[in-house]
């Protein structure tokens, strides 16, 4: 806890948000004030707790929990308290105001994937497109719940709508592959449009490496004086 | 000087891990043999096989002389034995009269049923464990380095066998199958050329931000800090613990003998003995954590204390 | 089980990892309890009793085996945590336990004659005589090889031990012997041979330092990964470090086993179970693994040499590599 407030400052936004519908969808999102999609988010917990009980049950060990989940491409961050008593779910803006043992940040599709055991946290991780800051067990055990409880969204929600799942799921499989198509096509135009700005060097992380590097150098120059 | 009551206990020398020029190995187990109080000295190749040829020629002069000292000589096996010819140096130390230290199951499986000792690379964590080794014949045993004074305590207190622990010098921390030291040269172990003996206490391994860390004595992989249990010595002994081991390195050995010794014999208070072992070994840096059940690196400078 | 009895044993962490190994073609999955009695105790993994016992149930309907490894070291004057786990597994028809230490081994031979024992890659049994001495003194009827050996010493092995050899085929590598490296509780003070976690969520910082992120394991610096470039576990022994005045991967680089190519050989030695590293990954990796090395062991069986799988997707590192099995690897 604290470890996030007290270094507030570089908690910036490590991963680019990829060039996606998403991203067109965030920005028109951007003018909706993050109460008015609190009902949503309010909707997905509570099928979360009737059908993946052993979620909460895994994070048992984490009773003061308090999770950011940051979708990097859209203008609005969630945050998960699995308290065993009162688990919440919430919109925010941003983490000003929020006090997270621990943030897990990626494009919106990606936490999808993850969270419905299509890709693998880990493999995520090791390329760089899942970052996340603060208390990694918290982290490692809500990835491990979600992972061990089979969720599927489409699913999960159609057990809970009943009557109205199926033109829902039919409505969903349609925007699906919209979706992807649309994918396909801003991911062609994207490298081209944003990968010189992306390129651009950050003078601010140059000057923190190069600190790094002078206090090694330090470190070790007194060492050899230690050991002459 | 402060008078101190004497905790007695054994004192040994464990085997040298690291690979010097065998002459110099020779004059080093001469002078101990003559100068250093010690109870028991354990000789032996345990870190790598391609080892144990150099020695070979003065293993029996070595061993003659520490017993004319009034020192137990116990030959300690390989810690992981996996080609044939290991498989067979194996047998062959089991056929001898010598006392032996097994550091993995198959010296254990080879030597079953005589009277042995088993070494701290054998995983030895619980009194389930104890209990099955002493009834296959162990006599003594040198626990794992990262064990806490409270398991020490309930292994000692089962009273089946000797309880030996490190006391001194950097720790082993891991094996491997590879060979590290000539790695770090970009070669490998099949065509070493023995660089290991270019690092008298083992190579130096720092991290990224230059910070000292551990040490690699060619497959082995060590504790950057040098064990210091001085101010330990006194609660363990009080939990049933028989002996202490200090591990060989290049500074003056008789004198850190004769230093725990001292300890030992109640002549010298631990902290007093603490300042002078750090003159003694100015290079190192001092860790007893692992006792205290806590990270191995660490230096904690109250003795423990084991309520039971 | 296709190839003259080679068993595919593979990783379950979670009720849906074991449903996605069982599903994928899995001819055994190994799995733990969810507390310090085996070698992958994480934050949110493992099985509790009566998730073992729907386990069971979901592998055994569909002809697959579930292996209990009990595999670290029991605490000194707390040995009940792990006999109690060696009775549950046996009272709810696990096929076989894996453990590593000798009290155990001796616990669970005597109070459960029937229940079959395999000795775990932590125990290091890396010598026909370990193994064999571990058969006589308590009926083990199955070794998992420490990741030390290569092909030719696995084949010697194998003719002269007279129980069936488990080796490790797809996953994270250890580069030390097995249940005999203290790396990460001279760092963590948690020792994976008793608190059953190497390189404990607990102990470990991911630190953006803007230009870089840094892993660090208990206040050490374990690696520095620049933008884009790969991320890796903070292990020791995959770290970055300084010695003989140069910064390198001393021990080893950030990369995964694969065997894939080596299959044939392995067979041709006399190994009876192939086993896949990732009890701690997600169901998506298993799904994935198990799927390639199921699809490759079927063309062994046909007489085909397996075809070549990119997995590199998914290896740590984005690399990987046949490690000791190659003797040139040390």
């Amino acid at each position: 806890m604290g470890m996030l407030s007290e270094r507030r400052e570089p908690v910036s936004r490590p991963v680019e948000p990829p060039f996606s519908p998403i991203l067109l969808a965030g920005l028109a999102l951007a003018v909706v004030p993050p109460r008015l999609l609190q009902p949503l988010f309010d909707a997905i917990l509570a099928v979360v707790r009737r059908r993946h009980p052993d979620i909460l049950d895994r994070l048992s060990d984490f009773p003061n929990a308090v999770i950011g989940i940051d979708p990097v491409d859209l203008p609005f961050v969630l945050v998960l308290e699995p308290w065993p008593e009162q688990p919440r779910l919430q919109v925010h803006r941003d983490f000003e105001l929020v006090q997270a043992s621990a943030v897990i940040r990626g494009p919106l599709e990606m936490l999808f994937d993850l969270a419905e055991g299509r890709i693998d946290g880990d493999a995520a991780f090791f390329s760089r497109q899942l970052v996340f800051e603060g208390d990694t067990e918290v982290v490692l055990a809500l990835r491990n719940a979600i992972d061990g409880a089979g969720i599927n969204l489409e699913e999960d929600f159609a057990a809970t709508l009943g009557p109205l799942a199926r033109p829902l799921l039919r409505a969903s499989n349609i925007g699906g592959r919209v979706y992807r198509r649309l994918a396909e096509d801003m991911g062609k135009i994207s490298s081209a449009l944003l990968g010189p700005l992306l390129r651009g060097s950050n003078t601010q992380s140059a000057r923190i490496a190069e600190l790094e590097q002078q206090v090694a150098e330090l470190r070790r120059g007194l060492k050899a004086r230690g050991r002459g | 000087m402060t008078a101190v009551a004497g905790i007695g206990g054994q004192l040994s020398l464990g085997p040298l891990l690291f690979h010097w020029p065998a002459e110099q190995m020779r004059d080093f187990y001469f002078r101990l043999a003559d100068e250093a109080p010690l109870d028991s000295v354990y000789l032996g190749e345990v870190v790598c096989s391609k080892r144990e040829m150099f020695f070979g020629n003065y293993f029996v002069e070595v061993m003659e002389r520490l017993a004319a000292g009034g020192k137990q000589v116990v030959v300690s096996s390989l810690a992981l034995v996996m080609s044939e010819k290991e498989r067979h140096r194996i047998k062959a130390l089991a056929g001898t009269d010598a006392t032996v230290e097994a550091n993995d199951l198959s010296a254990v499986a080879a030597l079953a049923g005589h009277e042995f000792h088993v070494g701290p690379f054998v995983n030895v964590y619980n009194e389930g464990t104890l209990a099955y080794l002493v009834g296959s014949g162990a006599r003594r045993i040198c626990l794992p380095a990262e064990l806490p004074a409270t398991a020490i305590a309930v292994l000692a207190a089962q009273g089946l066998c000797e309880i030996e622990v490190q006391a001194f010098g950097r720790a082993p921390l891991a094996m491997s199958a590879r060979c590290y030291h000539a790695r770090s040269r970009d070669l490998h172990k099949d065509g070493c050329q023995y660089v290991c003996g270019e690092d008298a206490d083992g190579m130096a391994v720092d991290t990224m931000d230059g910070q000292a860390f551990l040490a690699v004595n060619g497959t082995q992989t060590m504790s950057g800090h040098y064990l210091n249990l001085l101010g330990d010595l006194a609660g363990l002994r009080a939990a049933g613990v028989t002996g202490f081991r200090l591990w060989p390195h290049s500074c003056d050995m008789a004198a850190v003998a004769g230093l725990y010794r001292s300890v030992l014999d109640g002549r010298v208070d631990s902290g007093e003995a603490a300042r002078r072992l750090a003159e003694l070994v100015p290079e190192a840096s001092f860790a007893n954590g692992y006792a205290h059940g806590l990270e191995g690196h660490r230096l904690i400078e109250d003795g423990l204390s084991l309520c039971q | 089980m296709t190839v003259e009895g080679v068993e595919l044993v593979c990783p379950a962490g979670t009720p849906a990892a074991l449903k996605a190994a069982v599903d994928a073609g899995a001819d055994a999955v190994y799995l733990g309890f969810r507390d310090e009695t085996n070698a992958r105790n994480f934050p949110g993994l493992n099985f509790s009793r009566p998730e073992l016992a729907k386990g069971i149930v979901y592998a055994h309907e569909r002809g697959a085996r579930v292996l209990v490894a009990i595999n670290t070291f029991p605490r000194a004057g707390q040995p009940e945590l792990w006999h109690r786990a060696v009775d549950d597994a046996a009272r709810l028809g696990a096929d076989a336990v894996i453990l590593a230490d000798l009290g155990l081994c001796d616990y669970a031979a005597r109070t459960h004659p029937d229940l079959r024992l395999h000795l775990s890659v932590q125990a290091s049994a890396s010598s026909a005589e370990a193994i064999s001495f571990y058969h006589r003194a308590f009926g083990i009827r199955r070794a998992v090889l420490p990741r030390v050996l290569s092909v030719a010493e696995i084949a010697t092995l194998c003719a002269g031990v007279p129980i069936e050899m488990e080796v490790f085929v797809f996953g994270g590598l250890c580069v030390m012997a097995e249940g005999r490296c203290s790396l990460s509780s001279y760092a963590t003070g948690h020792s994976p041979n008793i608190d059953g976690a190497c390189s404990p969520a607990s102990h470990v910082r991911y630190r953006d330092t803007g230009s870089a992120v840094v892993s660090e394991l208990g206040g050490f610096t374990i690696n520095r990964f620049g933008p884009g470039e790969p991320a890796g576990y903070p292990t020791l022994c995959k770290g970055r470090f300084e010695a003989n005045g140069k910064l390198s991967y001393l021990f080893e680089e950030p990369s995964s086993l694969n065997t894939l190519d080596l299959l044939p050989e392995l067979i041709a030695a006399g190994v009876k179970a192939f086993k896949i590293e990732g009890r701690q990954r997600g169901r998506a990796y298993v799904a994935d693994v198990v799927g390639a090395f199921r699809r490759a062991v079927d063309a062994i069986g046909r007489g085909e040499r397996p075809a070549v799988e990119m997995l590199d997707g998914i290896t740590e590192g984005g690399r990987q590599t046949a490690g000791a099995y190659e003797r040139k690897w040390r």
